[in-house]
């Protein structure tokens, strides 16, 4: 496990003091995959290099296992080379001048907490690399790997110390998307099969969605919300959240009441009905978010549309990208356009529908 | 683990405004040794030369303040003459050498002409040649009385006069030209490489040709490599001694090198004179650094660099392909391949032999065997090579550390380091022999008449080159390299040694033998610092030639210095290559400017 406390860490940028990590806490429990996702520059890769020991926060407090790593009111800052920590970087930073086996025999060569015989070191290393399926890529130079093998042999080294905690810093970014979706599931299972805590920094909320435990997301130096990446997708707290993880459209609108679990909203296009995840009292400005897929159409000439029980809006198809398994549709409301992701593709340009929003699947955030 | 943990002290104020990536356990001490020193080499000598430039000569130790010195320069009617020459001088090499070179660079970066690794391994290697013996050559081959040239071509065209004279100003600007072109081409083959050629076929693709192109596209984009190029050249061409001495002083044409030089040998020596004429000469330099300073500080905004996967399309000259390489081969055979072979040829005879002119006399090898028993040369080499190993050395191994500094350390005196390691560029040999000859005369340490003087000379010298080598071999090391090494346990110590050094191992090579031969060909700074018992090869080499050697001895020598740096650094550019290709798997870095 560990635990970072109220970090904070800022640079001079062109004369101004950017907050890169303003005042993160978290803490994570041992075995889990924690993912900090979030934009560029939204301090997610600084709080991961702090976690690191490569960056010195200003103030904060981190603790890795049971030992304190940095405390800034005790003066503590433990180097980076003592942190006993794994860390795959973008680059894979692959050491050219080295072969395979060297690369992965480094961290064990180095080491001054346990002494590994030649024997010790061979064997270890032969395990990484079937673990990681570069069996018999021991002694090529490791710049004649192409770039999945690259991004394995960078795993193989960041694992042969058996570290505490393993820090992925956008593993799959150089990748082509083939290929990335094939390692994105290689990780998870050998995350997996390891149990070792993990790191994952990303801006890919496909990869958060798929990989982690737990998402962070992150914006401006901070951590706006933290979660199941179920709870992230279908309960974001905040405009940013939703529009970051996955696509959402958004319909402002005055609260009118609670009933049971459902808030009435009252928007431009009529009332909707949606969960606030806080009560909210009546006469609240607030927004509605429904999610593309969760919306449904029906030919809004064909009387008596089968919309009962759900929030229902007249519009009229503007575009459609087909997308292969699904097709987008974009629907003009008049005042603003919403986008309906759906399986058929019966609709077409120019069209008049009703959109069917189920209440459940509705988000009312405070706005 | 636990007794690895260290605690140190945490300042946020000083943290906020830099990114500290290293942490050394002693950052200021090794960053204070390393500013004491390249204080010492580049700004003492100043201090020195400062002194006796406004003091009176009293011919030991410092007089009271005066202009004097300054006055009685200006005052000579040689002043005029002295100032034209050395701008028309350094100005005419810069635009034919910017000319030749320019033209290479294209060829060689820009279109399909076969050859371009040949004419940059040529252009690479021709460095190994020392400017003294090229200028020494080229009389051989277009002095009016023995020039062989001249010789053939009046017996050709039945002449009275002869076509070429070397003793001229033009003479001397194509003598510097044909020793600086390659390294015009080496300067501006990497911006033209740099252009994003994408920039290029965006203008043709709207529509426009590429003669339109060029003049509205490519050159904009590329004046600030332009003008940069054209000052360092100009820099290069006030600096040079070498040609000045062996063909202006006899045609009677001072530059400001050669006259600083006259005024030290003066009876009684004029050191205030010298060192007033110096801080003239380098008060220039530093008006030409300061713009070649502003037209390289914008050029990142040009944002010509691209990033990795770029392939330059080239432009097919079709039949011209052909054409444009042999022009070029010539160029080289013309500017080089005459006068080294002029030399060869002569040190075969003792007395003056034209080749292709009268009917050759018995070839002999006398010559080499004289020069090879004569005790002079024998202790110049040793004095060269012992001197030139142990400055290069220093100079590598103090560059390294600074550069290593200057990019890991956050501390505010990290700028310094690389001001004061690339400083001498802008400082004339000449300026830096007289003023360390100023220096010494009047601080007791007794490096005076030994080869310490020399060493002194030839690591400041040798500073900018090493800290260029050093600093671009760390900017090409991608920084999570080093840190995936601390993160897998390494100490700073075992990050240098085992990830950093390797890396650097070509770089580091190339830089040691960059320094060696620019420490052995080394004439400007030298002639002011050697004594009786420590001659090098280049200043016996000028007093051979000066004092009537014979013709034959003289090439000899020559020769005889030539032939093994030539093969130095050929040696070097193969080893490079070789080196290259099996770490980086590309060419990418295979054409580290040398």
């Amino acid at each position: 496990m560990f635990a970072i406390e109220n970090l904070h860490k800022s640079f001079l940028a062109a004369g101004a003091e950017v907050r890169a990590v303003d005042g993160i806490s978290l803490e994570v429990e041992t075995g889990k995959l924690i993912t900090l996702l979030g934009p560029s520059g939204c301090g997610k890769t600084t709080t991961l290099r702090c976690l690191a020991g490569l960056e010195r926060p200003q103030t904060g407090r981190i603790v890795i296992g049971n030992r304190t790593v940095f405390d800034s009111a005790k003066r503590v800052f433990v180097a980076a080379s003592d942190r006993g920590i794994g860390m795959v970087f973008q680059s894979y930073a692959i050491w050219p001048h080295m072969s395979v086996f060297e690369n992965v025999a480094f961290p064990l060569r180095v080491s001054r907490a346990k002494k590994y015989s030649a024997a010790e070191i061979r064997e270890r290393v032969s395990r990484m690399l079937d673990l990681v399926q570069l069996t018999g890529f021991a002694w090529r130079p490791a710049t004649q790997l192409s770039g999945g093998q690259q991004q394995r042999l960078a795993f193989a080294r960041g694992l042969v110390h058996e570290p505490a905690i393993l820090l992925l810093d956008e593993p799959l970014s150089n990748l082509d998307a083939k290929l990335r979706e094939q390692m994105r599931l290689e990780l998870k299972r050998l995350q997996r099969s390891l149990g070792i805590t993990t790191v994952y920094v990303t801006h890919d909320q496909s990869e958060a969605l798929a990989l982690s435990d737990e998402i962070a997301v992150f914006d401006s130096g901070r951590i706006v919300q933290r979660g199941a990446p179920q709870d992230i997708y279908r309960q974001p707290n905040s405009r940013f959240v939703a529009d970051f993880v996955g696509s959402a459209n958004f319909l402002p609108g005055t609260v009118r009441g609670t009933q049971g679990n459902l808030t009435r909203v009252d928007t431009a296009h009529g009332l909707m009905h949606c969960i606030f995840a806080e009560p909210i009292d009546a006469g609240m400005r607030a927004l509605v978010i429904a999610r593309p897929e969760d919306i449904l159409l029906f030919d809004g000439a064909a009387v008596g549309a089968p919309t009962d029980g759900l929030n229902a809006l007249n519009g009229k198809i503007v575009n459609r990208v087909f997308l292969g398994e699904v097709v987008d549709y974009i629907v003009d409301l008049g005042d603003r356009e919403l986008r309906a992701r759906l399986r058929s593709d019966e609709f077409q340009i120019g069209q008049a529908v009703t959109l069917g929003l189920p209440p459940q699947k509705c988000v009312g955030l405070p706005g | 683990m636990s007794g690895a943990q260290y605690v140190a002290a945490i300042d946020p104020a000083r943290d906020v405004f830099r990114l500290p990536r290293w942490r050394w356990r002693r950052p200021n001490l090794l960053l204070i040794v390393c500013v004491v020193i390249g204080l010492w080499l580049v700004l003492v000598p100043l201090a020195g030369l400062l002194l006796t430039a406004f003091t009176e000569d009293t011919g030991l130790g410092f007089g009271a303040f005066t202009f004097d010195n300054f006055v009685e320069a200006y005052s000579s009617e040689r002043m005029l003459p002295l100032i034209g020459n050395s701008l028309i001088y350094a100005s005419g090499t810069a635009i034919v050498t910017f000319a030749i070179g320019g033209a290479i660079a294209w060829v060689v970066e820009r279109t399909d002409a076969p050859g371009s690794t040949l004419f940059h391994n040529l252009a690479l290697i021709s460095f190994a040649i020392p400017g003294l013996l090229l200028a020494m050559a080229w009389i051989f081959v277009l002095s009016p009385n023995i020039g062989w040239v001249n010789a053939a071509l009046k017996s050709a065209f039945g002449l009275r006069a002869a076509p070429f004279n070397i003793y001229s100003m033009a003479g001397m600007i194509w003598t510097l030209s044909s020793h600086y072109f390659p390294l015009a081409y080496l300067i501006l083959g990497p911006a033209l490489r740099a252009l994003d050629v994408r920039m290029e076929e965006a203008g043709v693709v709207s529509g426009a040709r590429y003669r339109q192109v060029l003049p509205k596209i490519t050159l904009p984009l590329l004046r600030p490599a332009i003008l940069s190029g054209l000052l360092l050249l100009f820099i290069m061409g006030l600096s040079s001694y070498e040609v000045p001495r062996v063909i202006g002083l006899p045609a009677r044409i001072d530059v400001f090198t050669t006259a600083i030089q006259n005024a030290t040998v003066e009876t009684p020596p004029e050191f205030g004179v010298a060192s007033a004429l110096s801080l003239t000469l380098l008060g220039v330099c530093l008006v030409a650094v300061y713009f070649y300073r502003r037209a390289t500080r914008n050029a990142e905004a040009f944002a010509t660099i691209t990033g990795k996967g770029y392939m330059p399309t080239r432009i097919a000259l079709g039949r011209w392909r052909w054409p444009v390489s042999i022009g070029i081969v010539g160029v080289f055979l013309i500017a080089l391949g005459v006068p080294l072979f002029t030399l060869a040829w002569q040190s075969f005879f003792s007395n003056l032999s034209q080749p292709f002119m009268n009917s050759p006399p018995s070839a002999t090898l006398a010559n080499y065997a004289y020069i090879l028993r004569y005790p002079i040369f024998l202790d110049a080499v040793r004095t060269s090579v012992l001197v030139s190993a142990m400055a290069a050395t220093f100079a590598v191994a103090l560059t390294l550390v600074m550069a290593w500094i200057a990019r890991r350390s956050a501390s505010r005196l990290a700028w310094l380091l690389d001001a004061l390691a690339s400083a001498p560029i802008a400082i004339p040999s000449v300026i830096i022999g007289a003023s360390i000859l100023f220096t010494y005369l009047v601080i007791p340490i007794g490096v005076y008449d030994t080869i310490w003087i020399l060493f002194i000379a030839y690591a400041t010298l040798a500073l900018p080159y090493g800290m260029r080598f050093a600093s671009n071999g760390i900017a090409q090391i991608h920084r999570e390299l080093e840190e995936a090494a601390e993160i897998s346990g390494a100490l700073p110590g075992q990050v240098l040694w085992r990830v950093v050094l390797p890396l650097l191992l070509p770089f580091l090579l190339a830089a040691w033998i960059y320094t060696f031969v620019l420490s052995v060909r080394e004439l400007g700074a030298s002639i002011f610092l050697i004594g009786p018992g420590t001659n090098v090869l280049a200043t016996i080499s000028l007093t051979m030639w000066e004092e009537g050697g014979s013709y034959g001895a003289v090439a000899a020598l020559g020769i005889l210095q030539i032939a093994p740096l030539l093969l130095i650094v050929a040696g070097l550019r193969y080893l490079e290559t070789r080196v290259h290709r099996r770490t980086r798997g590309g060419s990418a870095m295979a054409r580290s400017t040398g």
